[in-house]
């Protein structure tokens, strides 16, 4: 008997991906297809064959199109996009609120070098602070059902959104730079300004992001936090 | 005259898996085979088709799916038809004898 779960996850990776629960149930539904295929006196081969197509080109195409469209019309925005949004706008609170605290409150305490220790300070909090934003965004996510595929979207939503603005805005700028006679921002100056911006706005943060997702992701796991009764609940949710 | 919605064909595929839930429980291959054979093979389902539809309707909480362990020890998704679902039924067959009626009407031919 061929290994229908493992046919499914070679043929449709993305589904497999954003939903194990729905591998399982196409791969039910090819096991049938092919044992009724036996049924009605059809070689083994043939009977592979005639149901593996149905996972295949043009069908295969379809099914994650309207597999995608489904999910992306409802899932993805409940288990993606709305706790990514929650988690932007938690991190973008925090980051220029405690970036405002930390350098008036330091300025008055320490005056002479408040300046020196703020932007330190402020920039060490602000990213362990963002961790926490960003293991809110994976439990939301969990808690809408989201796979791990999710919950690192959700997780990761503030940095993506600001590389998507600063690529926006280096695009626009480089074309600005190319058409408009004595553009300010010089070719010469492009990378250097893009790579700090990267750095500091999408890649830094999103690493304590995923630092949060992945600590929320492990106490989540914790045997201790799994009780009998949680553990039923998410297995009839699962279907494990 | 019960108005004719924009998605009747999808709603006509809705009706048909409520219709056949309402008998019982039944899993995916189960639907698509049973349609087919009840009509002959007019109506199919795909899986691109099939699937979808049933997770729309079980977000719409029509119908609900659970994982149950067959004799011969596989597991399958199967879909029960919940109150919300058995109310859709009625209106959703009014909208397709309208629809029938309305184009009755206009090409004099008789339905089934």
């Amino acid at each position: 008997m061929p290994n229908w779960k493992q046919i499914v996850r070679k043929n449709l990776r993305v589904l497999s991906a954003c939903s194990p629960e729905f591998t399982e149930e196409l791969a039910g539904h090819l096991e049938d297809s092919y044992e009724a295929s036996l049924r009605e006196g059809v070689p083994a081969e043939v009977a592979f064959h005639r149901t593996v197509s149905q996972i295949e080109g043009r069908r295969r195409i379809w099914l994650v199109l309207r597999f995608l469209q489904e999910d992306f019309v409802t899932g993805f925005i409940r288990k993606a996009a709305l706790p990514g949004l929650l988690t932007f706008a938690a991190s973008a609170f925090v980051s220029y609120a405690f970036l405002l605290l930390t350098y008036f409150h330091l300025k008055i305490i320490w005056p002479a070098n408040g300046q020196i220790l703020a932007l330190p300070l402020g920039v060490w909090c602000q990213l362990c602070l963002l961790s926490i934003c960003g293991a809110l965004g994976a439990i939301l996510s969990r808690r809408n059902g989201g796979s791990r595929l999710h919950r690192i979207a959700a997780a990761l939503f503030p940095s993506e959104i600001m590389g998507t603005a600063i690529l926006l805005v280096y695009c626009v700028g480089f074309a600005l730079s190319r058409f408009v006679p004595d553009y300010a921002w010089g070719a010469a100056n492009e990378w250097k300004l893009l790579e700090p911006g990267l750095l500091g706005f999408v890649i830094l943060p999103a690493a304590f992001l995923l630092l949060g997702a992945g600590v929320a992701e492990g106490v989540g796991n914790s045997p201790s936090r799994t009780s009998p009764q949680r553990t039923s609940a998410r297995s009839e949710y699962s279907g494990q | 005259m019960t108005s004719v919605n924009a998605q009747i064909k999808r709603g006509s595929a809705e009706l048909a898996v409520l219709t056949l839930l309402a008998k019982r429980p039944l899993h995916g291959y189960e639907i698509a085979k049973q349609i087919e054979a009840q009509t002959a093979g007019v109506l199919s389902f795909d899986m691109a088709s099939l699937y979808p539809m049933l997770y729309r309707l079980e977000r719409k909480r029509w119908v609900k799916a659970e994982w149950q362990t067959l004799p011969n020890g596989r597991r399958r998704r199967c879909y029960r038809l919940m109150p919300a679902g058995q109310k859709q039924i009625a209106p959703l067959r009014a909208e397709w004898r309208a629809f029938f009626q309305a184009l009755q009407t206009i090409t004099g031919f008789q339905n089934a």
